[in-house]
């Protein structure tokens, strides 16, 4: 079979592109890192949440505009050197999330509960670290309204599961298996 | 009460962009927090989050067990004891119940609209406004900036019934 087709040498958005993996433990020092940063920016501070919303004290704000723009320019560098990552050889997950109609009344709902617990679902997480014990109850909420999406939305599992994170290195994006 | 280290905001956001880049360069993975919670319902055996897009493996959950590991280094190294505190700082308590049991509701209720918006919306502040704004993805910018509506409602109306 001297047809045989090779395999593409960059293939995209599957398994075949992860040259080495990387066990899933590794990710805990990069959340490490991602908590006493957002600690250090004040974002486990609940002061910071109340003051940005009733526009008081705008720390909250120019971190997340900060952050933003830090990471655009990095993306764009990345984009132009066209590496791989590091680690894996695999190809960077620069696909966005897609748009789709639940996002706006979930982005309003997901905003309404942070001004409420004065706290994001990353920030909760290093605040409990910091022993902020109120941090437990947001958690617990959290895990309840996730829960709460998972069994109002499961007959529908093929379809509001499309536009979740979707891994490069890990799976297919467009699967449709069915249920 | 609070003596954490503290940079000023725009340090802080710089601190955050890099990891969000450190993590795409060395890992390939796009940041995010609010999907961990979504795995962590499907661990304790959620069917809806063991399927699709939640199928396993399951990375974003290692992140975001790091989160209070590097939580409890920021007190550790801000030069106070790390002591387990009920404290929300001096604005939060002028509009929540003092009740720590009523207080937890409150709470429990702003975290279950977090979760169902973050798994509607299909991220949270990191997933959608810290990432995929660096992605210049359009639908995260509309997210991020709904984010904010929702937060300034909430709290305006907080502090505009009780305080």
């Amino acid at each position: 079979m001297q047809s045989t087709p090779r395999p593409s040498p960059q293939p995209r958005g599957g398994p075949p592109g992860e040259k080495r993996t990387l066990p899933h433990v590794a990710f805990l020092p990069f959340g490490a890192l991602f908590g006493f940063i957002l600690s250090r920016a004040g974002a486990t501070t609940y002061d910071f949440y109340a003051g940005l919303f009733l526009f008081e004290d705008l720390q909250l704000f120019w971190v997340i505009a900060a952050g933003a723009a830090t990471g655009a320019v990095g993306v764009a560098l990345l984009k132009v050197t066209g590496a791989k990552a590091l680690l894996t050889g695999a190809p960077m997950d620069f696909r966005g999330k897609p748009f789709r109609p639940s996002l706006v009344p979930g982005s309003l709902l997901l905003g309404l509960g942070w001004g409420l617990a004065g706290a994001c679902p990353g920030t909760v997480l290093a605040m409990l670290g910091e022993g902020k014990l109120n941090a437990l109850f947001t958690i617990g909420g959290i895990l309840l309204g996730t829960w709460l999406f998972g069994v109002i939305n499961a007959p529908a599992v093929g379809v509001t599961a499309a536009g979740e994170p979707h891994d490069t290195a890990t799976r297919p994006v467009t699967g449709t298996a069915s249920p | 009460m609070e003596h954490l280290i503290t940079w000023d905001g725009w340090v802080g956001g710089v601190g955050v962009g890099l990891v969000v880049v450190l993590l795409f360069l060395t890992t390939g993975k796009a940041l995010g927090v609010s999907s961990a919670y979504g795995d962590a319902c499907g661990v304790a055996g959620a069917s809806y989050f063991r399927k699709g897009a939640f199928a396993a493996p399951r990375w974003r959950l290692w992140f975001a067990l790091g989160l209070p590991v590097g939580g409890a280094l920021a007190v550790l190294t801000s030069g106070v004891p790390w002591a387990p505190t009920w404290d929300m700082g001096t604005l939060y308590p002028t509009v929540l119940p003092g009740s720590v049991w009523l207080r937890g509701l409150v709470l429990v209720a702003g975290g279950a609209l977090i979760g169902y918006g973050a798994r509607a919306a299909g991220g949270c502040q990191s997933g959608h406004a810290i990432t995929g704004m660096a992605l210049l993805n359009p639908p995260s910018v509309l997210a991020g900036g709904l984010f904010f509506v929702g937060g300034i409602v909430s709290v305006q109306a907080l502090f505009a019934a009780f305080s």
